[in-house]
């Protein structure tokens, strides 16, 4: 499973260093945080990079959305009207215009837009059918159908069965699914919630879709036990979870609240420099430290001895080092069959769940970003799409 | 009066004529024909749904499959004395007993639940490919012939799924039989209604080929009770000692999915899939 980079607010330079380093990747535009010109010379310096490729969400998720940077692009419609738009030029011209913007910028593939769905219902799918229909024509790159749907939506059988039985008409290559968090959660803590994404993800493979989940975090590593063909994340928070308000212009950035965290990927867990301070002083830190493996060298003078918080570990590494060690953890989540890709999830479970234990028995949390609450709701998802679907995975895994 | 000497005078080309037990809807006759050798006749009575006869004879004549009887010619008799207008049928007759008559002396062996499988699978290859969903696979409508092959019977409610639908689109149930048919068939979902119903239809009957119990009506009170057991639990498929790869277990497993999608894409998916099951030494 690949990590591609979400991108999000101040990650012009990430994108094109960890690409580098990386030595290729995709980056997903976000046009909400990029204007015209940046789109266009961040997408030059990234597809210039060895095996550098981009891709554009084109963010159409709320059409009335008032965010300045995102609505100012040519692609935005001037206005839009609910009866008209889905039937008329203005549906065409929005494709045209975005079907150029990919061709200029050189996009792998061509997502498209499509409506945040609160609920799944006859007119979302009828959108949906018009879009990629309409597509077709100014079709000179693979078509990405973005799926894109709130919290209750998920978590609604009915709605996932009928997205899938639609899927099955869709002339796309791939899904760009996009799934808002209950409750605003960055953690989930709704099986439920989880094991339908899962279920989504397998369903649209099993159609022979690829699927690239936008907004992701490392519990959605998950999706490489239902053949997810990559996930998207980066920096803030609001770019490894599906916020739809931040479409909105009076979206409260969360940049305001800047806290460095500290990602240990056998943990599954962040951490606040402090905590490490803590882990030092219990004699744990060293447990903390990412296996070398993940080829993370961004979080080392954490672990020189020195007390962490005494270091001065910048914002930018903390990022990296999430980056570097998500996509380690990403590529090498999907194992040869179903079944050894759904037990190495489990035993990476168990054994975050064991070191989860002896550092809250010293004292050392995550708070929020502490995975131990996550534990048993990825658990309870993978055995749900091991009923389900499992048999279907196991059987066409190397066709998916 | 519908006698075997009234069905021979109609039908001269026919001999050796002797009456079948026969349900509600029809007189059924097993005969020679002069021509296509063993046959079934088969006289629907007059207060039959006279549309849902015509499907019946439009589905079987569709699918061209070598696992269904073929029907050799069909017509109709005015005003039969003492009964009325009749449709007939003749289609070719298949010489032994329904799988509800062999389960009465107990579960299927491996061998025996596998060719049932793939046989039926052969037919529901045969019948999907004509745009045809059977609705009701069971042990009563598949016959084991005395060679050991497997058929598909009765077409009776099949949909064919580029006509209009016969069944009223306000009913809260759709036909099929209780314990057999899935969620999207019993809650009338035409919309939903593929190929895959008969894909789970046809593993409950595997099932209950398997422990000789069928595992929805098995202990349930009423009616209700099956529909919420399919509605709310996948097929409880039992662990199959002889089923080594465990593959037998996986494609029922997949073709008894409440949900539709989480089943094999088609029959023919499921085809490939069984035929690739190694057979128990000891079969």
């Amino acid at each position: 499973m690949e990590l591609q980079l979400q991108f999000g607010f101040g990650m012009m330079d990430h994108s094109r260093s960890m690409i580098d380093a990386w030595n290729g990747g995709t980056v997903v535009l976000s046009p909400r945080d990029l204007s015209a010109v940046q789109l266009e010379r961040l997408a030059g310096d990234v597809t210039s990079l060895p095996n550098g490729r981009v891709l554009l969400d084109p963010q159409f998720y709320l059409p009335h959305a008032d965010h300045e940077r995102l609505t100012s692009h040519d692609y935005w419609p001037a206005s839009y009207d609910t009866n008209d738009f889905w039937s008329g030029a203005e549906l065409r011209q929005l494709i045209a215009k975005l079907s150029d913007l990919n061709r200029k910028l050189a996009c792998e593939a061509f997502i498209l837009p499509s409506l945040f769905a609160e609920r799944v219902d006859e007119d979302w799918l009828a959108q949906q059918k018009v879009i990629i229909d309409e597509a077709q024509d100014s079709c000179d790159r693979p078509l990405f159908a973005t799926v894109a749907l709130g919290a209750d939506a998920v978590k609604s059988d009915e709605s996932i069965d009928e997205v899938l039985a639609a899927a099955e008409t869709w002339s796309v290559a791939g899904v760009y699914l996009v799934c808002e968090h209950p409750k605003g959660e960055y953690l989930l803590t709704d099986p439920t919630w989880l094991s339908n994404v899962l279920d989504l993800v397998a369903g649209f493979r099993l159609k022979g879709k690829s699927v690239i989940v936008g907004y992701c975090n490392h519990q959605m590593l998950a999706l490489a036990c239902v053949g997810a063909n990559a996930i998207a994340s980066g920096t803030w928070m609001n770019v490894r979870s599906f916020p739809p308000a931040k479409f909105r212009a009076q979206y409260e950035e969360e940049i305001k609240q800047r806290a460095i965290w500290y990602y240990c990927p056998q943990a599954l867990s962040e951490y606040k420099v402090p905590f490490l301070d803590i882990a030092k002083k219990q004699g744990v830190l060293a447990q903390l430290r990412a296996p070398e493996e993940l080829g993370s060298t961004y979080a080392d003078t954490l672990f020189s001895g020195v007390q962490p918080t005494a270091v001065n570990w910048a914002e930018q590494s903390a990022f990296r080092h999430y980056l570097q060690c998500l996509r380690a953890q990403a590529t090498g989540a999907r194992l040869d069959s179903f079944d050894a890709t759904a037990d190495a999830h489990e035993r990476a479970l168990d054994s975050a769940e064991a070191l989860l234990e002896l550092l809250h028995r010293v004292g050392v949390r995550g708070q929020l970003r502490d995975f131990a609450n996550a534990i048993d709701v990825n658990r309870a998802a993978l055995n749900v799409i091991r009923s389900s679907r499992g048999p279907m995975l196991r059987r066409n895994w190397a066709a998916i | 009066m519908v006698t075997t000497a009234w069905v021979a005078s109609q039908f001269p080309e026919l001999s050796a004529i002797t009456e079948y037990p026969h349900g509600g809807q029809k007189w059924v006759f097993g005969a020679t024909h002069h021509h296509d050798g063993a046959v079934v006749i088969k006289l629907i009575k007059p207060d039959t749904n006279a549309d849902r006869v015509q499907r019946e004879i439009l589905a079987v004549t569709q699918v061209r499959s070598p696992r269904i009887p073929t029907i050799f010619e069909q017509g109709s008799l005015k005003a039969v004395a003492g009964v009325g207008d009749v449709v007939w049928i003749r289609e070719q007759r298949v010489d032994g007993e329904n799988v509800r008559q062999v389960l009465a002396r107990g579960p299927l062996g491996p061998a025996e639940v596998l060719r049932l499988g793939q046989h039926v699978l052969e037919a529901l290859t045969d019948v999907a490919q004509a745009r045809i969903v059977h609705r009701d696979v069971k042990p009563e409508n598949i016959m084991r012939a005395t060679d050991g092959t497997y058929w598909l019977l009765d077409f009776g409610i099949a949909r064919h799924l580029e006509l209009t639908s016969l069944t009223a689109t306000a009913a809260l149930s759709g036909p099929g039989t209780l314990g057999y048919a899935p969620p999207e068939q019993f809650r009338n979902q035409k919309r939903e209604l593929d190929e895959r119903a008969d894909l789970f239809a046809l593993a409950v009957t595997l099932v209950e080929s398997l422990t000789g119990t069928h595992p929805y009506r098995e202990g349930a009170r009423d009616r209700p009770e099956v529909l919420r057991r399919i509605e709310q639990a996948p097929l409880p498929v039992p662990v199959i000692a002889w089923d080594a790869t465990g593959k037998l277990f996986d494609l029922l497993t997949a073709m008894g999915q409440r949900r539709k999608d989480c089943r094999p894409r088609g029959a023919a998916e499921a085809l490939t899939w069984i035929k690739e099951i190694p057979m128990p030494a000891a079969a």
